[in-house]
């Protein structure tokens, strides 16, 4: 199921803007590799779930994927065939704001080979330019 | 102990952003030396060489600086905003005998008996903090992990250390344990509830009535 959060405080939200570098979730925290974003903007709810589920069958269940990023951005958009104005539109869906740099997909106990596989296939979902990261071990 | 490399380092006087941007402009690294109760001293050094040092997991430097060389232990090495390129190194002045703190890389040798019966291998530390002799900082720790088995852990204690060498945190702590395989959801089950927006999430605090009447009437 595509993630949204449980609670929100307000239905709708402004659009905002992306600005800077990440400058935390940067590293590959959790897992031994990671895919990392190389432009910012919006990840929909949908394409982070058919990056986790392409990595998760391209595994077969081996290793363990974690996924870096949460939709916390509801969008809004007019039906089809209406007449602008009357106010915002309902929330349509949900999206993750990320900026340059966010590991935005772990994975963890398989070997590089196969995680470079898996997350190439994530890359090839993601809507921006990605790469494959190692975690750093010491300095 | 990986191989201890020498790197010549200039004295710089100009601190600050402008001035650290323009010397990475020009292929150098900005840096800083302290310690040993001498005075701090901000140098540049080749950004190459550092790289290929960290990339042979040097822990310790011979600097070269205005015709005289000092032995000084990487501290920190602050990387951009991609964690790919070197932006700053910290050094601190040592002597050869001296006992210091480093942090360590674990790399893992072997494949789990426990993975491959289905258990998932799960690293909770990548690098450990060990007190040691400059001369004997190893340049990673490789602990070998083939007996484990599901439900097994590999424990700080554990640890086949070199003599000399100690860990410095709590020695019960876990390394990497072998996990049962998991029965998940199967990703079929998990895509049929796919159609994000069909359902909102709760909210939060006290909603106004005029909304509430709003939204139903929509």
């Amino acid at each position: 199921m595509a993630m949204m959060p449980k609670r929100v405080k307000w239905r709708k939200s402004q659009r905002g803007k992306i600005r800077g570098v990440a400058q935390r979730g940067n590293k590959v925290a959790f897992g031994e590799y990671g895919l990392q974003v190389l432009s910012g903007g919006w990840i929909t709810a949908r394409q982070i779930e058919a990056g986790r589920v392409a990595a998760t069958h391209f595994l077969r269940r081996e290793g363990r994927v974690y996924v870096r990023i949460f939709p916390h951005k509801p969008v809004s958009a007019k039906p089809l065939e209406t007449r602008m104005g009357k106010g915002k539109a309902e929330p349509a869906y949900w999206v993750a704001c990320v900026r340059e740099g966010a590991v935005i997909y772990e994975i963890g106990g398989v070997e590089e080979e196969i995680a470079r596989g898996a997350l190439m296939r994530v890359a090839n979902k993601m809507p921006y330019r990605c790469r494959f990261v190692k975690r750093r071990h010491g300095l | 102990m990986a191989e201890t490399l020498t790197l010549k380092a200039e004295a710089r006087d100009q601190i600050g952003t402008r001035a650290a941007r323009a010397i990475r402009a020009a292929g150098r690294l900005p840096a800083i030396i302290y310690g040993h109760g001498e005075g701090v001293q901000t140098v540049t050094l080749e950004h190459h060489e550092v790289e290929v040092a960290l990339e042979h997991g040097a822990h310790t430097l011979h600097i070269e600086l205005a015709g005289k060389s000092q032995q000084c232990l990487i501290k920190d090495v602050q990387y951009d905003h991609m964690n790919a390129t070197p932006v700053h190194m910290d050094l601190t002045r040592v002597d050869l005998d001296e006992r210091v703190k480093v942090t360590v890389g674990i790399e893992l040798r072997g494949t789990p008996k426990g993975a491959t019966h289905g258990g998932l291998l799960d690293l909770h530390m990548s690098a450990i903090e060990l007190e040691c002799r400059v001369t004997d900082i190893p340049e990673v720790v490789r602990p070998i992990v083939t007996e484990l088995e599901v439900g097994d852990s590999l424990l700080v204690k554990d640890l086949d250390l070199p003599e000399g060498v100690n860990p410095t945190g709590d020695p019960n702590e876990r390394i990497v344990t072998i996990h049962a395989p998991v029965t998940a959801v199967s990703d079929d089950e998990a895509t049929e509830e796919s159609e994000d927006g069909g359902v909102e999430p709760e909210r939060i605090g006290r909603v106004r009535k005029d909304e509430e009447e709003g939204k139903s009437g929509s």
